[in-house]
């Protein structure tokens, strides 16, 4: 299969209500074309909606749908063009592989011998070959994500959306599909809408990623700038980051600031905006960017107590107390880590300016 | 440890065989009546030698055969009616996003379901007999000058006997209808295909044996109709069971009686196999 000539997509201001709940609030998003998107959180979010809403299954309450500059919100399903690889797949169990997949070319009243080929193209591509004549039933899951997602290309969609459509293979099957899938995608240049609660998954295959948070979006970015960099307490969590610490500025310098800490201690750290002197705010600091460091014969770094530790294969996770009580988690490599610090050692920890956040409030 | 368990196992299925032996000497017992000729003391009694003399009689009756078609038919009919008026009933309550919408489709069924047969014989009598609700509407609104002839004749019956197959069949179709994943149906739309199409090509092949099933349901209540034939029938229609019904308290012949209801039972058993068959063969057209 060629590269196909798919669309940029632009979420316009869109909203959504069910009664009293707004399950989508002003999402408005643009998705260049070729672009792999991500909308990640949690479930009840409102990122399916969205997906929906693309797709044409639920109507919008606010805004539009643009692809390549052409208003589809008032399109039925059937005709906006997009493939849709669903959550459970959602094959057909009485066609076989090549009836599904073929399905949409069917639909599209393409001739029976171009269906035959353009069928046997798709499924070579998700590395089904051969396989046309086999049932839904008689393939095991992994491949019947690998139909699902061959009967969606089939079509050359102007837009691809995928609900969460590794989320129930299992961890080395998905690991492989995520690899798969992201090296297709860049193949064929297809603009891609994925809904994922699963943040490495997110991180892997996305060019950009939106952040939802109840219908609305609480960051939009590249994935490294989200992963190292997020805006809000929610955000910061969400990618797996535990440490939240409250604190005051206490110099300030473009993006570089100083904050002393609650309970005592002064780091250094980054700011997006800028933050006026005396204002309290919440630093993030992921567990894997600090350091430790004894407790005798260091000035630097903020005191603490080891209050338990716990060894996980290739890491160790420290769980310290700091002075005003509040806790902090930190991963040191097991290998070159010296010897292990037992609970009640009192350690220095040493933040790295770089990745010691302020979140915005 | 095994065998204790083989032989508690076996304890637990004595009720089942004690209901299942019940059942069948029934049917043992009407299977041998119909080999005689009734008796002379009346009654159950039984007389003659045994044979086939009863079911030549019945085979070689063109009024029994009659009947027996009839009710064959009738029954065939009386189905597809309820099939094409219960299945968009069936879709709405499973598909349709108005609550009060399934609601009032789910309770006037729920109604039709749960009011006594004869309390809805008579009130079918009301409404379409001659001086009927039905027919006073019609004359009053002048669509017609004479009342139409709607119950004594095969009209009124199958009115009254495809309300009461209604719920049998939308119920039964309900539970099928809600097996088939809203998603799947979903991505044919994705697909490009209509909602028509959708239902042709995805739905409706998904429910083929759910619209089986549901058939010989109805199918079978209806072969067995015999209430509303006998109250809205007016002695001019009668099926299957009617008859028998006649054979034993009007003319006193039980085992003539019990003849027709073996042969009936033969055929039906076997109309409703070819049901199963037609599923299988529903299901390989689709399949291509």
């Amino acid at each position: 299969m060629r590269a196909v000539s798919s669309g940029a997509l632009n979420l316009d201001h869109i909203g959504k209500r069910y009664g009293a709940i707004q399950v989508v609030r002003d999402v408005a998003l643009e998705i260049p074309r070729g672009a792999f998107l991500t909308l990640l959180g949690p479930s009840g979010c409102g990122k399916t909606t969205i997906l929906r809403m693309i797709a044409g299954f639920a109507n919008l309450d606010e805004g539009r749908i643009l692809i390549d500059g052409g208003d589809i919100s008032h399109l039925a399903p059937e005709a906006r063009g997009t493939g849709m690889v669903f959550q459970n797949y959602a094959l057909f169990p009485h066609l076989s592989v090549a009836g599904n997949v073929g399905f949409g070319l069917r639909m599209r009243r393409v001739a029976r011998s171009d269906i035959d080929r353009r069928v046997g193209a798709a499924l070579e591509l998700v590395k089904l070959g051969g396989f046309e004549d086999r049932y839904p039933s008689q393939l095991s899951g992994g491949q019947q994500q690998r139909v699902a997602l061959a009967r969606a290309l089939a079509i050359e969609p102007k837009v691809l959306l995928l609900d969460e459509p590794l989320g129930a293979l299992d961890r080395n099957l998905r690991d492989a599909m995520q690899i798969e899938l992201r090296r297709l995608q860049r193949h064929l240049g297809i603009t891609t809408v994925m809904v994922t609660h699963d943040q490495e998954e997110a991180l892997l295959l996305s060019d950009w990623i939106a952040v939802m948070n109840c219908g609305r979006i609480e960051q939009f970015g590249e994935p490294l700038e989200i992963y190292d960099r997020p805006r809000s307490a929610f955000v910061a969590q969400f990618m797996g980051i535990p440490n939240l610490l409250n604190g005051r500025i206490e110099r300030e310098h473009g993006h570089a600031v100083a904050i002393r800490l609650a309970g005592g201690g002064l780091i250094e750290g980054w700011t997006r905006a800028r933050v006026s002197v005396g204002r309290d705010v919440v630093v993030a600091v992921r567990p894997s960017h600090l350091k430790l460091a004894d407790a005798t014969g260091s000035d630097s770094g903020v005191p603490a107590k080891v209050a338990y530790h716990s060894v996980l294969g290739e890491r160790i996770t420290y769980n310290l107390e700091l002075a005003s009580g509040a806790e902090l988690e930190v991963h040191v490599p097991r290998h070159g880590a010296g010897a292990e610090r037992a609970p009640g050692t009192q350690v220095h920890v040493i933040f790295d300016p770089a990745h010691t956040v302020v979140l915005e409030s | 440890m095994t065998q204790d368990r083989y032989r508690c196992g076996f304890c637990l299925l004595l009720p089942a065989c004690a209901a299942i032996v019940v059942l069948f000497a029934a049917y043992g017992w009407f299977f041998w009546a119909s080999l005689f000729r009734p008796g002379a003391e009346g009654g159950l009694a039984l007389g003659g030698a045994p044979g086939l003399h009863n079911y030549v009689r019945i085979l070689s009756s063109p009024e029994e055969l009659a009947i027996l078609g009839d009710t064959l038919w009738v029954s065939l009919e009386l189905t597809a009616v309820t099939l094409v008026i219960g299945l968009p009933m069936a879709l709405a309550i499973a598909r349709s996003h108005s609550k009060l919408f399934r609601g009032f489709i789910l309770f006037s069924l729920a109604v039709t379901f749960l009011s006594g047969g004869v309390t809805r014989a008579y009130a079918w009598l009301i409404m379409l007999g001659n001086r009927g609700l039905i027919n006073s509407w019609l004359q009053q609104l002048g669509l017609t000058s004479s009342p139409i002839q709607m119950v004594h004749n095969w009209t009124g019956v199958s009115i009254a006997l495809v309300h009461f197959l209604l719920p049998f069949l939308v119920f039964t179709l309900v539970g099928a209808i809600k097996n088939v994943p809203v998603s799947v149906e979903e991505a044919a739309r994705n697909l490009g295909a209509s909602r028509m199409r959708t239902f042709l090509l995805i739905t409706l092949p998904l429910l083929s044996s759910g619209i089986v099933v549901a058939a010989a349901l109805t199918y079978s209540l209806a072969l067995s109709a015999f209430l509303f034939p006998m109250l809205l029938g007016g002695g001019r229609v009668r099926m299957v069971a009617n008859y028998i019904y006649e054979r034993i308290f009007v003319s006193y012949d039980l085992p003539f009686a019990a003849a027709t209801s073996v042969v009936f039972l033969a055929v039906a058993v076997s109309v409703i196999a070819s049901f199963s068959a037609l599923e299988r063969l529903a299901r390989r057209a689709s399949a291509r």
